[in-house]
């Protein structure tokens, strides 16, 4: 009897591998850290912002944002849930939250600082600070201040401005957010140089920030080739491959070197018109948080022809701007922090919408990488993932003719979340997607 | 008319009316020409607003309303008090508003403030981006933002908001504010000489007037509580309720069914009237130090010294609520309710670290969850009688 094995639905990249490697190794990097007397730093997503700081200090910094992600997917969150539910959190926090929190308090209440020795990934060791910021969520700096009830590393929390779309262009708005943000990321590297007791390499981070932005500049450039058709690139290579450009895990000048590869595979794919998916029947676009714990989902959406060729804003690197000439490294990642949410407000004040950071970019997503349908998983615990999702729907539907399918999960509770629900309602979006086809087509759209 | 009908009733009278009819004073005013601005959240700077000759209005949510027509755009897992707020704008409740005024006080607010814009009309609208922290450069940002605030609500009024102007109305809003303390003085006494309830039926009658006829309403109603013979009964417990937003009579009551409420530091009660603006020679710095100081809602992020290399527990407890610690003492509180608007994110975070400051203060406390809708109130009402049971 001959045993074949089933072709995967999704033809995944190779130079995605490396790239995926470095979560796991950023996490041995943080532990091998400690265990040779070197401080290690709790990050939330900011950007490249500060993280830009403690990659040229080469301080190491774990992510409890990812961490949290991590424990889903290892099937080991629980634990820590309910232990914040029994510190006294309420269950409808942010699901990464909730088990970093327990993570904390087992850590430092039960284990004395020990990292708990059945963490994945070698575990999170007590942070020498706290770094968060304002940016995307309510969450992200009220989560780090609460852990002051377990430890007493000090908290650093970095602004992250989101003017209204209209008052954005009011003059000297801009520049007094670079003002801010400037002032602030100097106080920040006197922090860590306090903190550590060594002063800042200025030659270093000058290099840092101009590797940082590049990566950036080829992970979009990457994201461009994906316009395609047939999209070489599936939204699970994405996120396999984004995590050491947005949260500059691992050797950067090595990232660097992958995220050629990563688009030099891509273009080549492109040339040869090479699919992820084998019969690429729809193009997909997904907003927002992917449910990490069933990614599986996808392998089984592929089978019918579903190509997911464009994703979660918050994860893509801003829109490139010409910094070249600025000088001053301190400036740059300003700048370029700044881009991240601000880069597409004209475009978004063009077309009327009112939200140009996040609602926005999935109307530009469905019309340049010509989507069918749009996939929207708002998530229980993770409302600024969420909030906007119904006005996507909207503005999809509205101006482009896009229809949604929303599938409601969640990032760490695992029975917020059903498969056979999801897919069920998989072939009679399709029938809306085919009768979309038509109206856009009525329409004069081109897709 | 109801404006004669308003100005032959005073006090108590004329606060329970206007909170049962809160528009009726505005639409009388829209009538006669006067433009009427919404805003959602206590971090809106009225004073820019009524030194312009603007009226204020404060939007409140409903919790006797089933959101309907919000669910089109806002997710059902988001805060049910701005979810209610857009849903009576999108269902034409308050089509009196000439404009909207928004902030970025918490993500609710700013993510709801951008929907909210794009589906209903108005005339005038504005976003007021604010900072997350107490930082110096993070006050200038937010100086910054209130320039730009000002720009916009001269272009709109064609007047010009002159720094004697806005001191005039800092001057008229600080009456108000040092009248609403005031007011709560009077539930020192035990019993108090004025319920949980008729405080917030004034102090959301007063968000509903132009700041001068609210002033009139706070001096009738302290002059009504101190003159009249019979207050409140004793209760068997003094609680303070604290909370992001509490605006309703029905949630009060039962609270005070079986306690004496003396103080709601809530944004419906005493938090945005905790304090005064300073005099500053450039009135919008008195400004943005109020909003972003004075202001204690859990929204900013606080900590002991800005940019400290240690975190001591104690110390950040008593630089993010030690302003309760006066409040426990003055008014003999001997509980705390920690009431929390299901899927608000920077009180839900606050609660064990409140929590743990009022132990150390000694305020035994509880903590209660509500999803903004009358269908909550029976199972609170057996949570709030068993916390009263369990401290007295």
């Amino acid at each position: 009897m001959v045993t074949g094995e089933k072709k995967k639905a999704i033809r995944r990249l190779k130079s995605m591998y490396p790239l995926r490697a470095k979560v796991n190794e950023s996490y041995l990097k943080g532990a091998e850290a400690v265990k040779s007397g070197r401080p290690v730093v709790w990050g939330m997503l900011n950007y490249y912002y500060g993280d830009s700081v403690l990659k040229a200090m080469d301080i190491e910094v774990v992510y409890p944002e990812n961490y949290g992600a991590a424990l889903a997917a290892f099937g080991v969150a629980q634990q820590y849930l309910d232990i914040a539910d029994a510190d006294g959190y309420p269950t409808h926090l942010c699901g990464y939250s909730r088990a970093n929190i327990g993570y904390a308090s087992r850590m430092m209440k039960q284990l004395g600082g020990e990292i708990p020795p059945d963490a994945p990934l070698g575990g999170m060791p007590k942070p020498l600070f706290l770094m968060s910021s304002t940016a995307v969520c309510d969450a992200r700096y009220k989560w780090f201040q609460a852990l002051g009830q377990y430890m007493d590393s000090p908290v650093w929390t970095f602004e992250a401005p989101v003017p209204g779309l209209h008052e954005f262009f009011m003059e000297g708005s801009l520049e007094r957010m670079v003002k801010m943000g400037v002032t602030h990321l100097r106080d920040f590297i006197a922090f860590v140089e306090r903190l550590v007791g060594r002063k800042m390499d200025m030659d270093k981070f000058a290099e840092t920030v101009d590797i940082i932005i590049e990566i950036n500049r080829v992970l979009h450039e990457t994201s461009e080739l994906r316009k395609a058709e047939p999209c070489p690139m599936h939204s699970r290579d994405f996120w396999s491959a984004m995590t050491p450009a947005l949260m500059l895990m691992g050797d950067i000048k090595d990232s660097l070197k992958c995220y050629y590869d990563l688009y030099n595979e891509v273009k080549e794919l492109v040339e040869n018109h090479v699919g992820a998916v084998e019969n690429e029947k729809y193009r997909m676009v997904f907003a927002e948080l992917p449910p990490w714990h069933s990614l599986a989902l996808f392998d089984k959406l592929a089978e019918r022809g579903w190509n997911f060729v464009i994703e979660s804003v918050g994860y893509h690197p801003p829109i490139p701007i010409d910094l070249s000439k600025l000088t001053d490294p301190v400036e740059k990642i300003t700048r370029f922090n700044l881009q991240k949410f601000l880069g597409l407000y004209q475009d978004a004040k063009d077309h009327n919408v009112t939200e140009g950071a996040l609602a926005y970019p999935y109307l530009k997503y469905v019309t340049e990488w010509r989507c069918d349908g749009a996939l929207l998983h708002p998530l229980i615990s993770c409302r600024s993932a969420s909030t906007h999702l119904p006005y996507v729907a909207n503005i999809l539907l509205e101006q482009v003719k896009v229809p949604s399918l929303t599938i409601e999960g969640d990032i760490v509770d695992l029975r917020l979340f059903d498969m056979e629900d999801a897919l069920a309602k998989a072939e009679p979006f399709e029938e809306t997607m085919e009768h979309y086809r038509q109206v856009r087509k009525q329409s004069g759209l081109d897709w | 008319m109801t404006i004669q009908k308003s100005k032959l009733i005073q006090g108590l009278s004329w606060a329970h009316e206007i909170y049962a009819d809160r528009e009726q004073r505005v639409r009388e005013l829209k009538a006669a020409g006067k433009k009427i601005i919404g805003y959602p959240c206590a971090y809106v700077p009225l004073e820019m607003l009524t030194a312009l000759d603007l009226v204020p209005y404060r939007i409140y949510g409903s919790i006797r309303e089933p959101v309907t027509e919000a669910d089109r755009s806002l997710p059902a897992t988001f805060c049910p008090f701005m979810r209610s707020c857009l849903d009576r704008a999108l269902k034409g409740k308050d089509d009196f508003l000439d404009g909207l005024v928004t902030a970025h006080s918490c993500d609710p607010q700013h993510r709801t403030a951008h929907v909210w814009e794009s589906c209903v009309e108005y005339s005038y609208t504005h976003f007021i981006d604010m900072p997350g922290t107490l930082r110096a450069d993070s006050m200038d940002y937010y100086k910054g933002q209130l320039a730009d605030f000002k720009k916009t609500l001269e272009a709109y009024t064609g007047k010009k908001l002159t720094a004697d102007k806005l001191k005039a109305a800092i001057k008229i809003h600080n009456q108000q504010r040092a009248l609403v303390r005031d007011m709560y003085q009077l539930t020192i006494p035990d019993p108090p000489l004025i319920s949980g309830t008729e405080i917030l039926e004034t102090i959301k009658a007063v968000m509903s007037l132009p700041v001068a006829e609210g002033n009139e309403l706070l001096a009738g109603v302290i002059s009504e509580v101190k003159s009249r013979s019979k207050g409140p009964p004793k209760r068997r417990a003094r609680l303070m309720i604290w909370s992001s937003t509490l605006d309703d009579t029905e949630v009060m009551n039962v609270f005070e069914s079986s306690a004496n409420v003396v103080m709601d530091d809530s944004c419906g009660g005493f938090r945005p009237f905790r304090a005064n603006v300073k005099p500053t020679a450039d009135p919008i710095d008195g400004l943005a130090d109020y909003y972003m100081n004075e202001i204690t809602c859990a929204r900013t992020f606080r900590q002991a010294a800005i940019g400290e290399t240690k975190k001591d527990y104690p110390k950040d407890l008593a630089s993010r609520f030690g302003y309760v610690k006066t409040i426990v003492k003055d008014w003999k509180i001997n509980g705390a309710i920690l009431f929390l608007v299901r899927y608000c994110d920077p009180f839900a975070f606050e609660m064990p670290s409140f929590k743990d400051y009022l132990n150390s203060i000694g305020v035994p406390s509880t903590y209660i969850e509500y999803d903004y809708t009358v269908g909550a109130l029976a199972p609170m009402k057996t949570r709030v009688e068993a916390f009263i049971e369990t401290i007295t």
